[in-house]
């Protein structure tokens, strides 16, 4: 059978880099064809060019049998190639309806007619089995529900290629299998499916055929079932790593308690919350979306407001109001949303990494610059973020290397307690070792560290204890030797169940 | 029972209440006024409430605007006026065109209406099925240009090289301005440099005159739609070490500009008696109200005053 | 190496290319226009703009806006008018009062104007719509809506000094542009002015008072624009009611067009001062030629589109030339 898309020897250069080299591909009908590879291996440029949003430079493409060279994202879309991206590109105050149709609103005597958009609207949802009326406006909708909406406006109108930019980033795991069930039905109905994700394992459940892309070339194209997660990673990085998560036995455990929360009440919590974190301890935060893992670091950060309880530091209580008083006193917030919260992304890297002490390259309110370059070269080849120059601006960086400014950031600030939330989401294998193996550093520092992650595995891996999170209670309490993913979910789900 | 005491009460004293009132009432007038922002207005305000208060028979609502342009709240204060049935209105429009229909209204309601400082539109009034003479009491801003223009023109004599620096393009009293200063440059056969706007503005009309000298360095006299560019444009001359070789005329003479005029820096301004104008205007009314019938244009006086005058 | 020179070029001088080019456009085609005595009439008219233009900056540069600055100038020219026409003050204290007193006055109303959009987070428009209108109603009723004039002789003839064809009130205008983009590029303070401008939240959670600094550049507008009136009575011996109507206009288009984003954290006020030179320079150059008034509105307006929309493409034509 004759592929669907076929990409040959795609290549494409930006300034200095070359961001893809002669890389071929074969998408079949009916079939899940995985992108896997480390931040900035050429799977979002491939994707571009297959869209349309980079004009072809060498190597061509055929679709349906033709030559295929997409001027423009609308030329792609014309043709029947969708692509989904990570970002929803949604009109908020419009209901489902309208965003679905909203290039071809459906009319009558020149007026929408809204009859028919909502009808036909019905039936698109039905085929991604979303549940919503089509008259809601969109930012009602859950990010699950937004995802599967993106999902109905790609296959709306006429489709044969849709292209998913690592849909489960941000889901349940309810949610998740959700979308795969409707990838699956999908694929019956004869679609080519080109799906990039980080989650190894999820790839497995839903794929057929893996490319593998590493520093713009393509390493390996193959069934799926004929490779094992340790190889496609030993593929990804180009070395082997030892093991998927590093943890070391030989940080010291002194047991002296450095942060002790007590009773910690804030706005749309009903139990206060009680906790404490020892030196050198890597303590995980776990929990179903909502339990209220992340307000909870944010009311000990003061960046939202407290309504009650005490936050003692170092066994001395502190008065924590802003943000500006925790930083102060020696407590750093790596937030979910590092675009949005944690940078400044149209400022340089060595701005956004002495960002939250600037005190240290200053002399009375003037900034010494020098000082700042040396610092920021320092901090940035010892975290290991890739990059050109420290004067290159953060939204140039790769998530990975993003994550790692933001830790750089608090590294310069020389935080005792650091909360990290969610820090891994969304970044590559390759990256998220690297970051264990800064967390675990720290740790050696006498630091200690609060980790909320949805990533089971991720916790169970690294931490010493967990602390579960079930509707804003503390539902559980575990060590090392009792960890296991039944006895964390049980704990996850103990407040919604009875 | 109480109750009823009560209701009766109430009921008895708001029938009475305005009959009591009414009877001792004075007349009322109301003065739609433009901005109070301008001093030229300003001072016709407190002209017009000097006279209400010493006169002592009729009672004054004056009403101001925000800006030169802001016409809503003078077709606003037209219709309160109408609601609250006083004695007589009396306007000076904002625009001479849209302010006609609240003209119209407040007659058919039996309201006298005295148009002045700007007259009405001729074409709107009969648009609106008004007389085509509607009274109107004012200064002729045409007339006081053409004055001071001569008075100008008579000192440098026939062909003297001179500029205009005109108001709002678009404003009515800019127009008949402009106009009177171009009967000077006619008359005396002057040879007009350049004619251009400065929105009434001083420090527009500074960097204007600083511009013009660079281009025109032979100019001999400047004539301003008013006194607050005027200003701009002596302080321009001032600044380019001219003063004494270029004449300066405006109009409304506003204190500043009287300084200058004793300093010798300005030649002379229109003084077209603002403080009275309004009062006049009320007066006008007066004689209406008692049965007289009148039309057409009241003419106010315009002056013009120089050193002489301020001696 | 002639490439790169002209990608130095196109990268570094921004819009000032611009500004160049119609300079000598008009250099070449008008008359008297290169003259020192015009030029300095130029830098005369560019003054005043050019330092409220310097405070808008940095509200600009925060995402805010300041539509006020019109109506507090106009303030602070009654305050420091009326007391510098006091009778019975000794020269020297009238002058330097003045002075202070107006700056004061900017600082107030920009406080105010910070400090209540900061604190019920209302959006600036709203709030400096609001002073407009105040600082106008104010400086109505304290001046009783009269003009003030006759200051000391010796104040007057400060506003006409130039040192070698360069008036005193531009040699502020530039110093004031100097040390203010000293401040923002040298100063912890500047730093988080452009940090604050593109990303408040990331500022906020890395330990910042954001508030203090947002209120902290509307005073700075403030006390621009009690300097602007200063050099507003110096250039023009008067203190008005009614001056300044649209000031807030002339000034946000000075920094649009030199650069800064109006959604904040972008823009530079050498930008600023060249934005406010092309406006000057517009002004200047279109009158010598003989325009009419009407036509000469209409093109100001195009060149200033024009300028604007070449100077995207002056940022892709360099990237393109370096390939």
């Amino acid at each position: 059978m004759n592929p669907v898309l076929q990409v040959e020897e795609l290549s494409k250069s930006f300034p200095g880099v070359q961001a893809l080299q002669r890389v071929s591909l074969d998408l079949h009908e009916g079939e899940v064809h995985v992108l896997v590879g480390e931040n900035g291996a050429g799977k979002s440029t491939l994707i571009k060019l297959i869209c349309g949003m980079y004009p072809l430079e060498g190597g061509k493409m055929t679709y349906k049998g033709a030559p295929y060279a997409p001027l423009t994202p609308h030329d792609a879309i014309k043709s029947g190639i969708r692509v989904v991206y990570q970002e929803f590109n949604l009109l908020p105050y419009l209901s489902v309806a309208e965003n679905i149709f909203f290039d071809s609103l459906p009319r009558k005597h020149g007026l929408v007619d809204f009859k028919k958009l909502h009808s036909d609207a019905e039936r698109v949802l039905d085929r991604v089995g979303l549940n919503v009326s089509p008259t809601m406006p969109v930012e009602l909708l859950g990010v699950a529900q937004m995802q599967l909406l993106e999902i109905a406006k790609a296959v709306s109108a006429e489709c044969s290629v849709l292209i998913l930019d690592e849909p489960t980033a941000t889901l349940s795991p309810k949610d998740t299998d959700n979308l795969f069930g409707i990838i699956h039905d999908l694929k019956k109905q004869g679609l080519a499916i080109i799906y990039i994700s980080h989650h190894l394992k999820e790839i497995y459940e839903i794929g057929d055929t893996v490319t593998v892309l590493r520093n713009g070339e393509r390493v390996e194209t193959c069934s799926i079932h004929d490779v094992r997660i340790p190889d496609l990673v030993a593929m990804m990085v180009g070395r082997k790593m030892e093991s998927e998560y590093p943890f070391r036995d030989d940080i010291k455990q002194t047991g002296k308690v450095i942060l002790s929360v007590r009773n910690l009440c804030f706005k749309g919590n009903t139990n206060p919350v009680s906790f404490e974190l020892r030196e050198g301890e890597l303590l995980g935060i776990s929990g179903l979306v909502g339990s209220k893992r992340t307000e909870t670091l944010r009311a000990i950060f003061g960046a939202d407001p407290k309504e009650g309880g005490e936050i003692l530091l170092n066994g001395s209580p502190l008065e924590i109001g802003s943000p500006k008083e925790a930083v102060e006193a020696g407590l750093s917030l790596l937030t979910e949303d590092r675009k949005n919260q944690g940078l400044v992304l149209d400022m340089s890297l060595s701005a956004n990494i002495t960002l939250a002490d600037l005190s240290r390259v200053s002399n009375a309110g003037l900034l010494r610059v020098s000082a700042e370059r040396e610092a920021s070269k320092k901090l940035s080849s010892e975290l290991g973020i890739k990059t050109p120059s420290i004067r290159q601006l953060a939204r140039n960086l790769s998530g990975g290397n993003q994550q790692k400014l933001v830790l750089a950031k608090w590294l310069f600030r020389d935080a005792k307690v650091l909360m990290f939330d969610e820090p891994t989401r969304g970044i590559d294998v390759g990256a998220k070792y690297e970051i264990y193996l800064l967390l675990w550093e720290l740790l050696a520092e006498d630091k200690g560290i609060l980790l909320v992650s949805s990533d089971l595995n991720e916790l169970m891996g690294i931490c010493h204890r967990i602390i579960v999170f079930s509707n804003g209670r503390i539902t559980g309490d575990l060590k090392r030797e009792e960890f296991s993913q039944e006895r964390i979910l049980e704990c996850a789900y103990k407040e919604y169940i009875g | 029972m109480r109750k009823l005491l009560s209701v009766v009460l109430a009921v008895s004293l708001l029938i009475l209440l305005p009959c009591a009132a009414g009877a001792a009432e004075k007349p009322v007038v109301g003065l739609v006024m433009k901005s109070l922002a301008n001093e030229f207005f300003k001072t016709m305000e407190e002209g017009a409430r000097k006279y209400a208060a010493e006169d002592g028979t009729f009672e004054l609502i004056p009403v101001g605007m925000n800006s030169e342009t802001d016409i809503d709240t003078q077709i606003n204060a037209m219709e309160n006026f109408i609601a609250k049935k006083v004695d007589l209105i009396v306007l000076a429009p904002a625009d001479s065109v849209g302010l006609v229909p609240s003209v119209k209204k407040a007659v058919d309601a039996g309201i006298p209406v005295v148009n002045f400082d700007v007259t009405l539109d001729k074409k709107a009034l009969v648009d609106n099925g008004l007389p085509e003479n509607f009274l109107f009491v004012g200064p002729d801003n045409t007339l006081g240009s053409e004055l001071v223009g001569d008075f100008m023109a008579e000192k440098l004599g026939k062909g003297a090289k001179v500029i205009i620096i005109e108001g709002n393009p678009g404003a009515d009293n800019a127009k008949q301005r402009k106009e009177g200063f171009m009967k000077t440059v006619e008359k005396y056969e002057l040879d007009l440099l350049a004619s251009n706007t400065a929105h009434w503005e001083t420090e527009e009309a500074n960097t204007l005159m600083t511009n013009l000298l660079t281009k025109h360095p032979d100019v001999q006299g400047v004539m301003c739609a008013n006194d607050s560019m005027a200003l701009g444009v002596v302080k321009a001359i001032e600044a380019a070490g001219m003063l004494g070789k270029i004449e300066v005329v405006g109009f409304d003479n506003i204190g500043a500009c009287q300084q200058l005029i004793k300093e010798g820096k300005m030649l002379a301004t229109v003084d077209q008696f603002g403080p009275e104008m309004a009062a006049n205007a009320i007066k006008v009314g007066f004689r209406i109200l008692g049965g007289e019938k009148l039309d057409g244009w009241e003419k106010t006086p315009v002056k013009v005053v120089s050193a002489a005058d301020l001696k | 190496m002639r490439k790169k020179f002209i990608y130095f070029l196109l990268n570094e001088a921004g819009i000032g290319l611009i500004l160049a080019a119609l300079c000598i456009g008009f250099s070449i085609f008008v008359p008297n226009f290169a003259s020192l005595h015009n030029v300095t009439n130029i830098f005369t008219q560019i003054s005043i703009n050019t330092v409220i233009a310097v405070g808008m900056t940095f509200v600009i540069l925060l995402g805010g806006i300041d539509l006020s600055v019109g109506s507090v100038l106009s303030l602070c020219t009654i305050v420091a008018g009326l007391f510098m026409t006091k009778e019975g003050v000794p020269l020297p204290v009238a002058i330097s009062g003045a002075i202070v007193l107006s700056l004061l006055a900017g600082m107030v109303c920009g406080l105010f104007n910070g400090w209540v959009s900061e604190t019920w987070k209302i959006h600036a428009f709203v709030v400096t719509l609001g002073m407009l209108n105040i600082a106008r109603g104010v400086a109505l009723q304290v001046s009783g809506s009269r003009t003030i004039f006759s200051f000391p002789k010796a104040f007057n003839e400060v506003g006409t000094l130039t040192f070698g064809g360069v008036p005193l009130i531009f040699i502020v205008a530039v110093t004031l542009v100097l040390i203010g983009q000293f401040v923002l590029n040298k100063t912890v303070f500047g730093r988080l002015i452009y940090a604050i401008g593109n990303n408040e939240e990331a500022v906020r959670l890395s330990g910042h008072n954001t508030k203090r600094y947002k209120v902290s550049a509307y005073v700075i507008c403030g006390a621009m624009v009690g300097i602007a009136a200063i050099l507003y009575m110096l250039r023009l011996n008067i203190a008005s009611p009614i001056l300044g109507v649209g000031f807030e206009l002339s000034a946000i288009a000075a920094v649009v067009i030199g650069g800064t984003s109006m959604a904040g954290g972008k823009g530079s006020l050498i930008g600023t001062f060249i934005g406010a030179g092309i406006m000057g320079v517009l002004n200047n150059g279109l009158l010598l030629i003989g325009l009419s008034d009407f036509i000469r509105q209409i093109v100001t307006g195009g060149i200033i589109v024009v300028a604007v929309v070449l100077d995207t493409y002056r940022v892709k034509f360099s990237h393109m030339l370096l390939k």
